[in-house]
């Protein structure tokens, strides 16, 4: 494991750091404003700093450019985290009365984090993570991309690795940089399909599915056999059998036979003929009439598909949706544990062995000559990221003409007086 | 009331003053006037006359005490009720079904009765003013009006209910073409028909496809219909919600609750210039205060008393006083006791339950240094460091000073439910069948009442299968009026009180 020093943090973030990307990409709403009317409003952007030591510095914000670097660099903090834009700029706090720093806007973000899919993965426990499992992740955002794009006319998503087993989303989009807290959640509820983590409860899903549900299920499908029940084989082990697959079906006859079927007669079956003899099982099952049969095929037909979404639908951590206040790492930031960088991703390319370490790219650094100050590890994330930005604020400004000319319907958000 | 006569004239020159400051803020709205009675019943029949409001202009006739008082109580009565029932987890039909018999001996509106038009409007108002002055007041306000709205809604006829609709204007009314309706069929049928079957009853598949053919869309920015989202009764494209109109009244509803929330706001700003008048403040405040009987929060009176002086870290985990815990008290005891350890949520909700009951700050820090130092895992030092101050903040000697409240039943709900590893929540929503069989089984509960409370729990009536628990494990000395009287266990801290008070008696 390579933890940086803080000498090695310090240098990294007086050479390393791309100050200027993260600078115009939450400073983008000026980008596009003539100049005249420019009034930074990153000055009203939290910033919080998380030491070593476990303290954590919050209501910190700077004006400008070179103002970021320094604070950054001063505080040398472990890692630093992103908050909301306020009404004015959260480091006068002190001097203000409480009620009076109130937070306006912020990114729309989601954390989806490895630890949730631990029941169903075999390859790596806890804090681990390789390539195979990782495709939990790169389901999972392709799923809440597809979502917030199609279903919520979301645009401006990039995709943070978070240094270990998880990725963050940053939704840029105007309206949903608005979004108060009830609209976060509600959005989150939407997405936030396997709300019960704990697997001691069915799905239970009503039918027929919602587009999203059912658009979700035709993505994921296709994994199942082969990532799932091939390469995963979370139920091979009969006690995970019993405790994360038969709560699933809720028909008494069914799991009592295979209960008996696999935990005395054949031990140790894989994953997959396990899901096959649930078919099996299900068509010895006796009924009074062919309806019966004919309504139970449909019903166990649901609940095989409400296992799929219960096993590969995103899971998100809710907290860091929630609220608007809630602050996220910083991309670019290094994972205390992992030494890893948290490096914007392109998803379905990523595996989280792409992602540079703090120490190959101090390296580097230290074995170029005096004028190249670049990293060749970092520097390709850095570019995308920076071509992220630049495309962002060119359809912005677009986009703003194009309000200015045609009335658009307005939007009504709630503000709420407390 | 006696003084109603003598007080007439001053309270009338009163009440024009407030009301000609009120009126500034209202857009120029016209005015009701009392000048005279024909007059003021046509400017009722033309607010009624879709038989419903969204009352939007103040009155400023005249009432005697008398009715204001009455009128008021009436409709506490109602708000009451359906207050009730929200809280046992009922729907709107259900609640319907309740409330309907109620209207016409408090507040009838069907006829073509002036007097019961001006009541419902006179009512309406008083109670904005017993009601804008918490936070906690204003919203359950809201949420009995609104749904009171709805119920009414409802009880119209399908033409009075299009014309009400069109009386208010709403620009966000606007219904898609045939085309797009086409476009998207299959996704808008997929969306609905679990509604249509719900809330409309129709079962058979041809009966919906009918109904879905004759169904006009709304299409709306996804803001707009926010809740609606968040349970995935509308179909979202592109940033836009796609709303059958058999449920606009969500929306109508919406734009009542969001109006009705700002009016109340700017009555309580104004509130401070009724204070000449010493016969409407007691009515009010009498009002306001036997809305919160039932809320075991609003009255600090109740918890915290630690009267027996007993309660301290070592009793606590004592028979004596862990007999008198409802069931989501149990199991936070029992992770703390296996793991010496509550994540964040857990520590919340038990220690400041354990707050409720009466363990001192002092008290509570012996508490919980013990249990999660005598695991091994946890030294005094890391402690003190990291759990520490997370426990003095809840007993308010920390970083805002806020006396944290004990969490009540609603609350410890909308939090995150619990995962592996995670005791806080509610047993009986997040447990399976099988282990809340068990656990209740333990707790001294027949077969037939296990039953009966895992049917609340697949209804989700969590309250209520608390309620029962609480019935089936305790004896009531034979006397069926107390039981009668029970109310609705929707508080931790409520549970623990009154099972120590049956102990006693």
């Amino acid at each position: 494991m390579s933890v940086a020093s803080p000498a090695d943090m310090e240098h990294y973030y007086q050479n390393c750091y791309p100050f200027p990307a993260i600078f115009s990409w939450l400073n983008r709403q000026n980008e596009s404003k003539r100049n005249d009317l420019k009034d930074n409003c990153i000055r009203t952007r939290e910033f919080a700093m998380a030491f070593r030591s476990g303290a954590y510095k919050r209501y910190n914000s700077v004006s400008t450019l070179p103002e970021f670097k320094e604070m950054v660099v001063k505080f040398n903090p472990d890692r630093f985290e992103i908050g909301a834009m306020y009404n004015k700029p959260p480091k006068d706090r002190e001097i203000l009365m409480k009620s009076e720093l109130v937070a306006k806007s912020k990114e729309l973000v989601f954390d989806i984090d490895m630890d949730d899919y631990d029941a169903f993965r075999t390859c790596c426990q806890g804090a681990q993570v390789c390539d195979k499992c990782w495709k939990f992740i790169t389901l999972a955002i392709e799923v809440i991309n597809v979502a917030l794009k199609d279903d919520f006319g979301f645009h401006d998503m990039i995709w943070v690795y978070s240094g270990r087993r998880g990725a963050h989303c940053w939704c840029n989009d105007e309206r949903a940089m608005q979004l108060t807290d009830m609209q976060r959640r509600n959005v989150l509820d939407y997405l936030n399909v396997i709300r019960d983590r704990s697997l001691s409860k069915r799905l239970a899903l009503k039918r027929p599915y919602h587009p999203h549900l059912l658009r979700s299920l035709n993505m994921l499908k296709p994994y199942f056999m082969e990532f799932i029940l091939e390469e995963q084989d979370p139920w091979r082990n009969d006690n995970d059998a019993l405790k994360t697959l038969l709560p699933n079906l809720s028909d008494k006859n069914l799991t009592d036979a295979l209960t008996k079927y696999w935990v005395s007669d054949e031990p140790n079956r894989s994953s997959l003929d396990k899901w096959n003899d649930i078919d099996e099982f299900a068509s010895n099952l006796k009924f009074n009439s062919p309806q019966r049969r004919k309504d139970f095929m449909y019903r166990l037909k649901d609940w095989k598909e409400d296992i799929v979404l219960l096993i590969l639908y995103p899971k998100l951590d809710i907290e860091v949706t929630r609220q608007l206040i809630h602050l996220l790492k910083a991309p670019f930031c290094i994972h205390p544990a992992t030494g890893n960088v948290c490096v914007p991703i392109e998803p379905s390319t990523f595996t989280p062995d792409k992602a540079p370490k703090v120490s190959t790219i101090l390296e580097e650094f230290n074995n170029n000559n005096s004028n190249d100050r670049s990293s060749k590890s970092l520097q390709p994330f850095i570019d995308y990221f920076q071509d992220h930005v630049t495309n962002f604020n060119n359809d912005f400004n677009k986009k703003r003409k194009l309000d200015s000319i045609e009335v658009k319907t307005e939007i009504k958000t709630e503000t709420k007086v407390e | 009331m006696f003084r109603q006569n003598k007080r007439r004239i001053a309270s009338r020159r009163n009440f024009d003053s407030y009301e000609s400051n009120t009126d500034s803020l209202n857009d120029n709205k016209v005015i009701l006037t009392s000048n005279n009675p024909e007059e003021e019943k046509r400017l009722y029949d033309t607010i009624y006359s879709s038989k419903l409001s969204f009352y939007e202009q103040q009155p400023q006739g005249e009432i005697t005490l008398e009715q204001f008082e009455t009128w008021a109580i009436a409709r506490l009565k109602i708000l009451l009720e359906i207050e009730s029932g929200i809280s046992r987890n009922k729907n709107l039909s259900e609640i319907e079904t309740l409330i309907k018999p109620q209207f016409q001996k408090f507040l009838p509106l069907n006829s073509d009765n002036f007097i019961d038009k001006k009541k419902d409007y006179y009512s309406h108002y008083i109670l904005r003013l017993c009601f804008c002055r918490t936070k906690e007041l204003r919203e359950k306000f809201i949420r009995a009006e609104t749904f009171l709205f709805k119920i009414r809604f409802q009880m119209l006829t399908s033409s009075d209910q299009i014309k009400f609709v069109q009386s208010l204007n709403l620009p966000l009314l606007q219904f898609i073409s045939d085309q797009e309706k086409t476009k998207l069929s299959k996704e808008l049928y997929q969306t609905v028909s679990p509604q249509l079957q719900f809330q409309l009853n129709l079962v058979d598949e041809q009966q919906k496809q009918n109904y879905f053919h004759g169904e006009k869309f709304i299409k709306l920015p996804f803001e707009n219909v926010i809740e609606m989202v968040g349970n995935r009764s509308v179909f979202l494209k592109d940033g836009y919600a796609y709303l059958p109109q058999f449920q606009q009244l969500n929306l109508i509803a919406n734009e009542f609750a969001n109006q009705l929330q700002e009016q109340l706001i700017k009555t309580f700003q104004y509130l401070p210039r009724l204070n000449e008048d010493d016969r409407l403040v007691p009515i009010l405040n009498h009002l306001s205060s036997g809305y919160t009987i039932s809320d075991f929060n609003q009255n600090s009176n109740h918890y915290g008393n630690n009267d027996e002086g007993d309660i301290n870290a070592e009793s606590v985990w004592s028979e004596n006083i862990s007999k008198h815990y409802p069931l989501s008290v149990r199991n936070l005891f029992k992770g703390l006791k296996e793991n010496h350890h509550l994540r964040y949520y857990g520590r919340q909700q038990l220690s400041l339950f354990l707050k409720g009951i009466g363990l001192s700050a002092d008290e509570s820090m012996k508490f919980w240094t013990k249990a999660f130092t005598s695991g091994g895992h946890i030294t005094l030092d890391k402690f003190n460091k990291e759990y520490r101050y997370n426990f003095r903040h809840n007993y308010g000697l920390e970083g805002n000073r806020i006396n944290y409240k004990p969490w009540d039943c609603k609350t410890i709900l909308s939090k995150p439910r619990p995962g592996r590893g995670d005791f806080h929540g509610c047993p009986f929503r997040d447990w399976g069948a099988d282990k809340l069989t068990v656990e209740l089984a333990k707790m001294g509960l027949t077969k037939t009442q296990i039953t009966s409370v895992l049917d609340s729990c697949e209804k989700g009536e969590y309250i209520v299968a608390n309620t029962k628990v609480f019935e089936y494990t305790h004896t009531f000395s034979g006397n069926e009026s107390e039981k009668n009287g029970l109310t609705l266990m929707d508080h931790p801290n409520l549970y623990f009180e009154r099972s120590r008070q049956l102990e006693k008696k």
